[in-house]
């Protein structure tokens, strides 16, 4: 199942294309009458690959990425989020601020690039721009770790360091960066307090199953009290197969639990363990992967404060080979 | 009963009357059999060279005569196919190749180097089991790091990281995504999927959120004390957060001044702060150092102060004799800028010379 950036919510998109506005209005699924002006190519414009997005609201847009129960894919989804965001030519500062169990400099395959971090800043033992990571496949990506896996944060002004930091990477001499991701560790302890202090908005990710949707549900409660309102979820690997057994919840049935908007929907996709293991970020692959896509689909998204109008449900047998071959040249 | 070492060597020679022959070689009971004998696939268009080398031991003859017959048996198949392709251009090639001795006679005739090659097979085999076990001993050392993933090849280290860099085009242009006429399917990497509307509105979003506003009553923690501490008479309860005294990465104590971290975070250019002090502080030790010395040259060169003065010093080491000295005490409890000190520790020091010598 894959997220799909089919219709707009913000309501001047660019549109480089003019055949796409016929596509934006929201009978979308209904059968549509033939519109003339559209040529047959229209199809593979529809989705918004063939313009840079527009980016929404006030910059630096501070996210953060969290889940409440561990493991359902929040430092994957902050690595491919970043760096698809720094392919669509966004300056992109990603905070790893899971404090106890860092991870996320081995899934960009930086690991040991990472000398100093926020402690050594906070310390005085390096300066801020010293313990930024640039990462040479896309200069405008940088990461920053909030602590070495052995040493202890002083957690008193652990969320006023992530503020400090937000202001200090506004005020930079090389401009402040668009997109300043953290991502936030599990639970709702010390470190969750304090990766979400500096945020103001959420990308919540969860997997289609009972025990991580009541988590997110807890957390999309805490975050809401602490006056985040703009939330926006990932639905992370989901099995097209076994929601048609009914094995599994769908994306729609999430959606109806938890009340948010889709930011993306992700399938599960062994090229994920793959990539970790590589230290290479899904959206860098080449030929793109399923789950790939989803992430630059959701990366695009985010940049236009945009969300889901419509979601794959499952896969379809193709109709005839002759069919597929007319697919094929767009037809 | 003694044991036959038969050696059968199969090759494609291309002789169609000497479909077989042997050569028997016998010393002290013990029999060497060579077969040099042809198989061939009957279906065979091309004709494929089938050269095996087969070195068996046999401890029964009968079982030797068996095997024979059973090599033998697709020689008769084989024969006229042979006898078809024997004009073939690769036919001669082979012939020319099969008319060199066989392997078994060069063999014997270096047979008094087997000692040689015995020991030569005797200790590569020692090397590779030796490394194979140094290998093993290494590895259990630091087992789980990705360095030692790397070694044992579950880990490619060459796809690690940065070091082959892929880039994936144009996130503008994926032909891998297409989208349906009647926009309710879509073509992702070569498979159709049906899409289904979203059908989330707005206030069923407000009803949700109004339900967590109820089910959770949170605030943030700004306060973060460990157990045993008392809460600040002026702090929400529900805002202070206890850290217990062994949590694996959290502490509420900090040897480090908040402003100074602010500061810190918010420096740009220049010496880190911790550096700088840290270099001044070797700096300030180093002139110590110095100054020292050269009061301590001072006091040598007037044998009667330095026995007058230092008597004590007399048997202690000359490290502890600079780490004693009364001006480093003193640079650590002041600040005065160092140079001034020592100048005027050294200007006292000659005013009372020039005291004590007249």
């Amino acid at each position: 199942m894959l997220s799909l950036q089919l219709f707009s919510a913000n309501p001047n998109p660019i549109l480089l294309n003019p055949s796409l506005k016929p596509v934006l209005n929201h009978r979308f699924l209904k059968p549509q009458k033939p519109c003339q002006k559209r040529k047959p190519t229209a199809i593979s414009s529809v989705l918004q690959w063939n313009r840079k997005p527009e980016l929404a609201g006030e910059t630096p847009r501070v996210v953060v990425i969290t889940s409440g129960k561990g493991g359902v894919g929040k430092t994957t989804t902050t690595a491919n989020v970043g760096l698809s965001l720094a392919r669509l030519g966004f300056s992109v500062v990603a905070i790893d601020a899971d404090v106890g169990l860092r991870n996320l400099d081995l899934l960009l395959g930086l690991e040991n690039r990472v000398n100093y971090t926020v402690v050594e800043v906070l310390n005085g033992d390096c300066r801020l721009d010293q313990a930024l990571v640039r990462d040479k496949r896309w200069s405008n990506f940088e990461l920053l770790c909030i602590s070495k896996p052995r040493s202890k944060l002083p957690i008193g002004f652990g969320g006023k360091a992530l503020e400090w930091l937000v202001d200090a990477l506004k005020s930079r001499e090389e401009g402040s960066p668009d997109f300043i991701i953290i991502d936030c560790p599990a639970g709702i302890d010390a470190g969750f307090i304090t990766a979400i202090t500096p945020a103001n908005e959420a990308v919540l990710v969860t997997t289609p199953d009972i025990t991580s949707l009541r988590d997110a549900d807890r957390v999309t409660g805490l975050l809401e009290c602490d006056g985040i309102r703009d939330i926006k979820m990932i639905v992370n690997r989901v099995r097209t197969d076994m929601i048609k057994g009914e094995d599994m919840m769908s994306v729609l049935d999430v959606q109806e639990m938890l009340g948010l908007s889709l930011l993306g929907v992700i399938p599960e996709d062994s090229e994920v363990i793959r990539s970790t293991n590589r230290g290479y970020p899904l959206v860098l692959n080449k030929p793109p992967t399923l789950a790939g896509l989803a992430f630059e689909q959701a990366a695009w998204r985010l940049v236009e404060q945009d969300s889901m109008k419509a979601v794959v449900v499952e896969e379809e047998p193709k109709r005839s080979v002759l069919g597929g071959l007319f697919s094929f040249f767009g037809g | 009963m003694a044991s036959i070492w038969s050696l059968q060597f199969n090759s494609l020679p291309f002789q169609p009357l000497i479909w077989g022959w042997k050569h028997r070689l016998s010393s002290n009971g013990s029999a060497l059999l060579l077969h040099h004998s042809l198989s061939q696939r009957p279906n065979l268009i091309l004709l494929t060279t089938n050269r095996k080398f087969l070195l068996r031991a046999i401890n029964d003859s009968v079982s030797s005569h068996d095997d024979q017959h059973s090599q033998n048996e697709p020689l008769y198949a084989a024969k006229p196919t042979l006898a078809l392709h024997s004009k073939h251009p690769l036919a001669s090639f082979r012939e020319s190749v099969t008319s060199f001795p066989p392997v078994v006679f060069l063999m014997k005739r270096c047979s008094g180097n087997n000692f040689a090659i015995g020991l030569c097979i005797a200790l590569a085999i020692l090397v590779v089991s030796m490394r194979a076990y140094a290998a093993r001993k290494s590895r259990q050392s630091r087992p789980g790091s990705v360095a030692d993933l790397v070694r044992r090849g579950q880990l490619r280290s060459d796809r690690r990281g940065i070091s082959r860099p892929l880039k994936y085009d144009d996130p503008f242009n994926n032909p891998l995504v297409k989208v349906g006429k009647s926009n309710s399917t879509v073509e992702m990497c070569g498979k159709l999927y049906r899409l289904a509307p979203v059908t989330l509105t707005e206030e069923q979003q407000a009803i949700h959120q109004k339900r967590r506003s109820r089910a959770y009553q949170w605030k943030r923690p700004t306060v973060f004390l460990k157990e045993g501490d008392s809460v600040p008479p002026d702090v929400d309860p529900d805002t202070v957060r206890w850290i217990p005294a062994n949590h694996p990465f959290a502490t509420t104590a900090s040897d480090i001044d908040e402003d100074l971290a602010q500061n810190n975070v918010y420096q740009k250019h220049g010496v880190p702060f911790r550096i700088q002090a840290e270099h001044e502080a070797l700096q300030k030790k180093l002139e110590a150092l110095q100054s020292e010395e050269k009061l301590n040259n001072l006091f040598i060169d007037s044998r009667n102060a330095k026995d007058f003065q230092r008597p004590f010093k007399l048997n202690a080491r000359p490290d502890e004799l600079v780490e004693e000295g009364p001006l480093n005490n003193h640079t650590v409890e002041s600040k005065p800028p160092k140079p001034e000190r020592a100048s005027n520790s050294i200007e006292s020091n000659l005013s009372s010379e020039e005291t004590q010598k007249p």
